[in-house]
């Protein structure tokens, strides 16, 4: 489970969030959703440990910034950054180290054969292209196992076949309990994903809906219906 | 930190795989290295000639070191900035489950790489030029090396660490430092006004009492005192105060609570240090690192030129909207290279008669100095829609460097015009200068693209200054020195309009030829 409690962030004056408060139950896929500028990416950061803040963020009840909750935790941002000098392989081997990861040689070949990486492995960062970094680090943050997992535009860079295996990872890993949250512009592609939904305006969530309590609506649509914008 | 140590064991085996495959690093590395060896002996050399070659003098030394570079990394850690991170450490290190104080004591290892080869280097000057007896070379070197270090990182650690200090008094901390170096660089200088600049002076500046009592760094000054020249009283008490700022600092930190708060400013100057590379990788002048973001002008104007022309009246735009429209810190260094020659040269000058010549010996300095600056035109030619243009290779060539030539003769102007009048040269002369300085800068343009042609990326920027520099002095020489010998044997008058022609069709050739570059984003190398 992840929940954010009274989530607040100022950048200067700038009150980027605003006592923001939601939970994304266990083995749930959540959807942040929300236009440029509205806070996503300030709460994705404060969740993964990158900024302080005032309020409360828990996962799995641990207290986030507690290296008990990291252990359990994976995060996929939306820019990846690489170690220019480290191989594919080598990010790999680092992950499963620093989080004592008990994923096995077997594991991580299948990860990386999943999403065609698999003959990349010897590959330095600074040689991969944008929607190969996508790759490695989603097949990092994989193989973390993590109880919870945050994909911040993960899509964004990847090409169709990766999309789709992302998506049956995402839906394999809400098999196994795993709780996962998606923040994500692209709508259509989180359309069959999603349990719950959270849409954010200028540092405010503005609403939220439950699968069940959207009667069969799209996501654009819950989306346009409460920012007020038009649906394509 | 097992993960922290594997991290950085395969970096550096990685790095120094990449630098055997590429034989321009390991050049640029041996040039280094050779480079620094040579600075070190020539700074040993100077320490035997103004005899500053004894004990008193290697106090001298560690005592300005304790005073600026120690207080100067405090700064530093106190903004959280004095640890080099990457974007990398952000993505995978920032949010991974260890412990935020080993990720700064791991970022730090550059630090002590810098310290340990600095104190090696202060130990082989304290055998050979400061004849310091090797046991004391031992214990300073363990004092510098090993102590200093300690303190340092526990210094590091908690300013980087403690959330519960308020920013305002962090800062309110950086300015007192601040302050106290002024004021300590102003009141040196006084002193060796007064007293003279000699060894002797220096000796007795650094045996005031009041160095060794201020906190810390003081200390660290009598620790240094103690082991150099023996036991005082105040040395003693001095080092004692040293060693036990140390423990409480060392125990201090490591009961202190963290819980990776200042991942904020670190992710922060990791994007910054990445960016400030890339920077310094294109070429540009301005390596500030961080600070607030530029701010430009509000100009509201339409660009109606068509086909290449557009290219320049949108850099015009561009540089409208800058606060200095095109005056940047390149005109200040020509400002400054211009008034310190005009001042030191005038009597060798206009002793000599030829102050034209001396003015044109400034010009093809001046060339030289510059040529490290770029403006907006390099980037052009990252721009796919340079290409994309429909008009001729040359036309795009000419209208994406002709603001630079207007730079140029801006500069030119800068230049030689004061120092001209200054040095009585006759007026046509100097526009001679300046004319020859705006073609030599369009030379060193059309060159550059040249040599980015022949040499693309595979020995990088150095490699394709060096040919550029090649090229450059190759042609730019044979018409200088026909300008010399028609100047002696025939008329000294012809020097200048000699120079000034061959130049511009050295630089019509180049650009001819530099032109094809405008034809295709995909070059040959």
């Amino acid at each position: 489970m992840l929940e954010i409690q009274g989530l607040s962030k100022s950048y200067g004056k700038n009150l980027a969030v605003d006592d923001v408060s939601f939970t994304v139950p266990d083995g749930q896929i959540g959807i942040l959703l929300g236009p440029n500028g509205a806070g996503k990416s300030t709460i994705i950061k404060s969740i993964a440990g990158l900024l302080r803040y005032k309020g409360g963020i828990r996962i799995q009840g641990i207290p986030s910034r507690q290296l008990d909750a990291k252990r359990i935790f994976a995060y996929v941002p939306e820019i990846p950054s690489m170690f220019d000098a480290l191989t594919v392989r080598e990010h790999i081997e680092y992950v499963r180290m620093a989080y004592s990861s008990d994923i096995t040689d077997e594991e991580v070949e299948e990860i990386l054969k999943e999403f065609e990486m698999d003959d990349k492995q010897e590959k330095l960062g600074n040689e991969l292209s944008k929607g190969m970094m996508q790759k490695v680090s989603i097949c990092c943050a994989l193989a973390v196992k993590p109880k919870v997992i945050l994909l911040d535009e993960p899509m964004v860079g990847l090409d169709p076949a990766a999309i789709k295996m992302l998506k049956e990872v995402v839906l394999r890993l809400k098999e196994r309990g795993v709780t996962v949250l998606i923040s994500t512009h692209m709508l259509e592609m989180v359309e069959e994903l999603w349990d719950v939904m959270f849409v954010m305006e200028k540092g405010h969530i503005i609403g939220s809906y439950n699968k069940a309590d959207a009667e069969g609506k799209d996501l654009d649509e819950l989306f346009f219906s409460m920012t007020g914008g038009e649906k394509s | 930190m097992r993960a922290l140590i594997y991290l950085t064991k395969r970096s550096f085996i990685n790095n120094l795989k990449k630098a055997v495959r590429k034989p321009s690093t390991l050049i640029v590395l041996i040039f280094g290295i050779a480079y620094g060896i040579f600075i070190i002996a020539s700074l040993g050399m100077l320490a035997v000639e103004i005899r500053m070659d004894s004990v008193r003098g290697l106090l001298i030394v560690l005592t300005v070191w304790s005073i600026y570079s120690v207080l100067g990394n405090f700064m530093a850690y106190s903004s959280r900035k004095g640890i080099i991170f990457r974007p990398g450490h952000t993505h995978f290190v920032f949010t991974a489950p260890i412990n935020p104080k080993l990720v700064l004591l791991n970022g730090a290892w550059m630090n002590y790489l810098v310290s340990i080869i600095l104190w090696i280097t202060f130990s082989i000057g304290g055998l050979t030029i400061f004849q310091v007896a090797p046991w004391k070379v031992l214990l300073f070197f363990m004092a510098g090396c090993v102590l200093e270090t300690i303190l340092e990182v526990a210094v590091m650690v908690f300013l980087y660490t403690n959330d519960h200090l308020p920013e305002k008094l962090m800062q309110g901390v950086r300015f007192a430092i601040k302050v106290f170096l002024v004021g300590f660089t102003l009141l040196v200088v006084l002193y060796f006004k007064r007293n003279g600049l000699s060894v002797e002076s220096a000796s007795n500046f650094i045996d005031w009492p009041v160095l060794q009592m201020l906190p810390v760094i003081g200390w660290q000054i009598a620790v240094y005192r103690l082991i150099l020249l023996g036991p005082t009283t105040l040395n003693v008490i001095c080092s004692c105060l040293y060693m036990i700022t140390m423990l409480v600092c060392v125990a201090g930190v490591w009961r202190m609570r963290c819980d990776g708060g200042y991942y904020e400013e670190a992710a922060k100057f990791a994007d910054d240090y990445a960016e400030l590379k890339n920077k310094k990788k294109s070429g540009d002048v301005d390596l500030s690192i961080g600070g607030k973001k530029r701010k430009f002008r509000q100009v509201r104007e339409r660009i109606s030129a068509r086909g290449a022309k557009a290219i320049f009246y949108r850099q015009l735009l561009e540089y409208k909207k800058e606060k200095f429209f095109i005056f940047s810190k390149a005109t200040l260094i020509a400002v400054a290279i211009a008034f310190i020659f005009s001042y030191s040269l005038r009597e060798a000058a206009l002793e000599s008669g030829a102050q034209g010549l001396f003015l044109l010996g400034i010009v093809a300095y001046m060339s030289l100095v510059m040529s490290g600056y770029l403006g907006k035109w390099e980037n052009e030619l990252k721009n796919p829609y340079l290409f994309l243009i429909p008009d001729s290779p040359v036309k795009k060539l000419w209208y994406a460097t002709l603001m630079e030539h207007i730079k140029a003769l801006v500069d030119g102007c800068i230049i030689c015009i004061p120092i001209g009048i200054f040095w009585r040269v006759k007026p046509q002369d100097i526009v001679f200068c300046i004319l020859i300085y705006a073609v030599l800068q369009a030379d060193r343009l059309y060159t550059k693209v040249i040599a980015q042609f022949l040499v693309g990326e595979v020995f990088g920027k150095t490699g394709q200054n060096v040919i550029r520099m090649f090229i450059q002095m190759a042609l730019l020489g044979l018409g200088a020195g026909a300008a010399v010998i028609i100047g002696i044997f025939v008329n000294t008058g012809l020097i200048f309009p000699i120079l000034l022609i061959y130049s511009i069709m050295v630089t019509v050739a180049m650009g001819a030829l530099a032109s094809l570059r405008f034809d295709m984003m995909e070059q040959a190398v």
